[in-house]
């Protein structure tokens, strides 16, 4: 395998047999509780009325975003987006608090109530397998894959392959490539048959969620400056106000103070 | 689905239970000595071993990942020409088989009543002796026909059939005809061959699916085949009358009637020797019997399939062109047992022949080799015994083509139960479980009843385990040494990546101590499975050592020397036999002719069974993994049928059949025939032995009839009709 700059995952809708291979590969190689899932399937289901019926699978984990919303959420900092692509969570930082579950637009990070306290691991997510990526292994959904609907490589190789398949057959392909643009680019990658939204995905701006978000956070400390110059201005202009007020008021009621002084 | 599945993690969950047996008895680690013996495993017990899957019978090559001497991933091998890298569902979960708690780890003997669940440890010598004595006892009051053996198609086959006949008995089970005898038997017909090989090239441009569902039912190279086919352009024509996972990715689907897929293929036969599409150089060179098959066929036009099919006749003719334009470059795909009725065997001699028709022979299709091969070597062993009984299963009295190592299951539990023309007295069960796996549980059931002795060799307490006098812990795959495997020009190693748990043994162990035992000892010369290893590679002139490390030795095929001169094939003629004179003389029609399907009442409905990713028959529903990622098992009926009946999805149902009552959840779908409701196989569990997969789902074989396709003793599953009411 060539070398690989920024590691992404290309998944290809029209090859999804949706037999869960990636998903029980991910169970054993992480080590996954029973309960617990890092890898989800959606999609259609079965649409239509039979025998004019339509079937569909996408499944995904952590994109990997290339602008995190999780981690600019995130208040301590347990969140890392490496250069070479993969967002990785520090569960020895976190303090539990949700807010990236709440600012991940694709629903991701998911909060395991009986480890919080014990095990000090509150969320759990997809790592992108450091342990087999960093060994010249694929990362393991990605290995099983037994039809090849996932894909594993550099991010621009695979951007340029997903755009060759959808311009060899343009017929087959919504045009487009999910996680290209969308929230600032991704590094899990999608095509499909199906439109991108009816298999789940939100529709996003190019621009990155979080490059707004943390724009407004940016503007925080000169915004509470200012609002407060701003308020500090006008109680300073009340209070001048009514201390002329009340001076003016002073001289026009002598008597009143008079009798307060009695 | 998560109602019985420990909160516990897995892994932990295994080494609890393994550590608790492991206590007891201080074996040398003999798999982590001969792995670091082969630079396998470093000085900590870490590394790769090279091994094959035996979660189906596809057998993927697969590498287990060792730490600490336990297996903790499994990944597709490469180098394995089933798997290329690849492992499918089931693969994957491979190591909560070996881990699973309720892995049966010791000999155990029964203590209460049949189907009580009660049993006591006992040593292996114990075991042992109690079962080498009971099989001699049956042997000397009753003659050695009276002891059964059936065990499910596997690596260690060879030395199992050595024990039967050693043994002397001719009664021998094997699931074959419990799923694909049709295919095979009219392959041998056809062909002179079991299954020919499907070659899934850059030319390929049409398959024809009738019922093989690709998609769900994973064979891993094969599926990865159909799906790059898929993705090349080359179109997908499917039959089934589901909409399944492989309909939804197939250019078209057809949602035949069930039992008519016979009169679809009999039609493309007329069209195409009507019209004169066929290869005609192929067919006059290396065929027989064209003028009977034509005559025949004659009369089975588009027009008149239309309406038994129900579909139209202009895209029966359309099919019919489209396969023939696109030849040779097509495939028209036996599958396992198309729509599964008593006439499917026609069904199957029709695609056989249609490949024929169509010129694809050494394009699409070709002969694959078998599992033997002839470059390796085996132990010595003295001839078999001359069994002169008469076979329980009417092999080949009853059923003349079917062939000896593939018998009829079914009939063989009948004959049991009926005691015609004898009483069997004893079974020895390896690897199968019979109880689930024949239709009409009840009365598979009554003929363990029927049995003074019954022992079942499995690595869980399956449900025939939970039935029987004796059970005897196998080594899982991951545990043990199986015999070689011929694929292409490798052979393949199934060796143990980890220390086998508990007291499990191997299958070539336990056989050689009862072949011993019974004073067969002569069937078995070898020394442990190592020596026997050793013996098979001895032609090839390599290592164990260099086997165990790479995971297969090359076996080079007897390599072609330029084109022959005429194609030939092991049939009585050496041609392809669109006639088979063989058929004919036993009595059978020598081309596939119409045989008209029962169809349910108005009131009743076809049942369907079919694979799904996520289980293999009847021996995977307790692995907790796969428990994880299945679908709640529900009765599939058609969304307006069930409104129709007042039903919706999640409604408890009564379904009944002529031979038993079931209670299960319906799910209301659009994906199938309103004629049709379907469960998924495999379900229902007796023995509370297996905690995951007991109470989960009903069990299809409680209320499955038993039919007999009379030709090539086929099972025919879809020909139980039932009916379905709110419980």
């Amino acid at each position: 395998m060539a070398e690989i700059k920024h590691h992404a995952y290309l998944f290809d809708a029209t090859r999804c047999i949706d037999c869960r291979a990636c998903m029980v590969a991910c169970s054993v190689e992480n080590n996954i509780p029973m309960d617990k899932t890092r890898i989800w399937v959606a999609g259609i289901g079965i649409k239509g009325e039979y025998p004019e019926l339509e079937r569909g699978t996408m499944v995904y984990h952590c994109m990997h975003c290339d602008h995190p919303d999780c981690m600019s959420a995130c208040p301590v900092g347990a969140y890392t987006k490496a250069e070479d692509g993969p967002v990785t969570y520090n569960p020895d930082v976190c303090i539990g608090c949700r807010y990236c579950m709440n600012a991940c637009p694709f629903g991701v990070p998911h909060f395991d109530y009986d480890k919080g306290i014990i095990d000090g691991a509150f969320i759990d997510k997809c790592t992108f397998c450091p342990q087999r990526i960093y060994n010249g292994e694929e990362p393991a959904c990605v290995q099983t894959c037994p039809t090849d609907a996932l894909e594993y490589g550099d991010r621009e190789e695979l951007i340029a392959k997903a755009h060759a398949r959808i311009a060899a057959h343009p017929d087959r392909y919504i045009d487009h490539v999910y996680g290209e643009k969308e929230n600032g680019g991704t590094s899990y990658l999608i095509i499909s048959h199906i439109p991108f939204s009816e298999l789940g995905l939100p529709t996003l701006p190019e621009t990155p969620v979080n490059e707004v978000s943390e724009k407004v956070m940016e503007m925080t400390i000169p915004f509470a400056l200012s609002w407060g110059a701003v308020l500090s201005g006008v109680a300073a202009g009340v209070h001048m106000y009514n201390k002329n007020k009340e001076e003016k008021e002073g001289e026009a009621k002598p008597e009143k103070k008079a009798e307060v002084e009695k | 689905m998560t109602k019985t599945i420990s909160r516990r993690d897995f892994l932990k969950l295994g080494a609890a239970s393994a550590g608790a047996v492991a206590l007891g008895q201080m074996l040398p680690p003999q798999v982590a000595q001969a792995a670091r013996a082969a630079g396998l495993l470093n000085a900590n017990g870490d590394g790769y071993i090279h091994s094959m899957c035996e979660m189906c019978v596809w057998r993927c090559g697969l590498t287990a990942k060792v730490v600490d001497g336990r297996v903790v991933k499994l990944d597709g091998n490469p180098e394995h020409a089933h798997s290329r890298g690849n492992l499918c569902p089931r693969g994957q979960s491979g190591l909560m088989n070996t881990y699973d708690p309720d892995r049966v780890l010791t000999p155990l003997v029964r203590v209460g009543k049949r189907g009580e669940g009660k049993f006591r440890q006992a040593s292996w010598d114990e075991a042992l002796d109690i079962v080498a004595s009971n099989m001699q006892k049956i042997k000397d009051t009753y003659g050695a026909e009276a002891m059964v053996f059936s065990s499910t198609h596997n690596l260690s086959q060879p030395l199992f059939e050595n024990l039967l006949y050693a043994f002397g008995s001719p009664n021998y089970g094997t699931q074959r005809s419990l799923c694909f005898n049709a295919m095979i038997v009219s392959n041998l017909m056809t062909y002179g061959m079991e299954e020919p090989g499907r070659i899934y090239d850059e030319n390929l441009k049409y398959i024809l699916l009738t019922g093989r569902n690709l998609l769900e039912a994973i064979s891993t190279s094969e599926t990865h085949d159909l799906i790059m086919a898929i993705d090349r352009g080359a179109k997908v024509v499917y039959l089934d009358p589901r909409y399944t996972k492989t309909a939804s990715k197939a250019t078209e689907w057809l949602p035949i009637k069930p039992g008519m897929d016979l009169a679809f293929h009999l039609a493309l036969l007329n069209i195409i020797i009507s019209e004169k599409l066929y290869d005609k150089t192929f067919v006059s060179r290396n065929t027989v019997g064209f003028d009977e098959l034509k005559t025949e066929v004659a009369r089975y036009t588009a027009e008149w399939a239309a309406p038994l099919t129900g579909i139209p006749a202009e895209t029966i003719t359309r099919i019919a062109h489209e396969l023939a334009d696109a030849a040779p470059h097509v495939l028209v795909h036996n599958g396992w047992r198309t729509s599964n009725f008593t006439n499917s065997f026609h069904t199957q001699r029709a695609i056989s022949i249609l490949n024929a028709l169509l010129g694809n022979w050494d394009v699409t299709m070709a002969d694959a080799g078998g599992e033997e091969s002839g470059t390796l070597g085996a132990p010595p062993q003295p001839p078999y015994p001359r069994v002169s009984a008469l076979r329980l299963d009417g092999v080949p009295w009853k059923y003349p083509v079917v062939p000896l190592k593939i018998g009829v299951f079914q009939e063989l539990r009948d004959n049991i139960v009926s005691g015609d023309p004898y009483q069997a007295h004893g079974w020895f069960i390896s690897r199968q479980n019979p109880i689930m796996s024949i239709p009409d549980r009840s009365k598979t059931i009554k003929a363990f009843g029927k049995m003074d002795f019954i022992v079942t060799v499995d690595i869980i307490m399956n449900d025939t385990a939970w039935f029987s006098d004796v059970v005897l812990p196998e080594a899982s795959y991951l545990e043990r040494y199986d015999p070689l495997l011929p694929v292409g020009d490798k052979v393949f190693l199934r060796q143990p990546v980890i220390e086998p748990q508990g007291e499990a043994k191997s299958a070539l162990w336990i056989y050689k101590q009862l072949g011993e035992r019974l004073g067969l000892g002569d069937y078995f010369q070898y020394a442990d499975e190592e020596d026997y290893l050793r013996q098979q590679l001895a032609p090839l002139g390599v290592s164990l050592e260099e086997v165990k490390a790479k995971g297969y030795a090359e076996a080079p095929e007897t390599p072609h020397e330029g084109e022959p001169a005429e194609l030939s094939w092991n049939t009585p003629s050496g041609k392809v036999e669109l006639f088979s004179d063989t058929l004919s003389r036993v009595g059978f029609p020598g081309v596939p002719v119409w045989e008209e399907p029962p169809q349910p009442s108005e009131n009743q409905f076809y049942l369907l069974t079919g694979k799904v990713a996520q289980a293999t028959q009847f021996g995977t529903q307790n692995n907790q993994l796969l428990h994880k990622y299945s679908d709640e098992p529900r009765i599939w009926m058609n969304a307006q049928t069930a409104a129709k009946l007042g039903l919706a999805t999640d409604d408890w149902v009564e379904v009944s059949s002529e031979v038993g009552t079931i209670h299960t959840k319906l799910l209301a779908t659009q994906a199938i025939r309103p004629d049709c409701v379907y469960m998924t196989p495999g379900y229902g569990h007796l023995s509370k032995g297996l905690k995951t997969a007991f109470g989960v789902g009903a069990s299809d074989s409680a209320i499955h009839v038993t039919y007999t396709d009379p030709i090539s003793g086929s099972q025919a599953l879809s020909q139980t009709f039932v009916t379905v009411k709110k419980a």
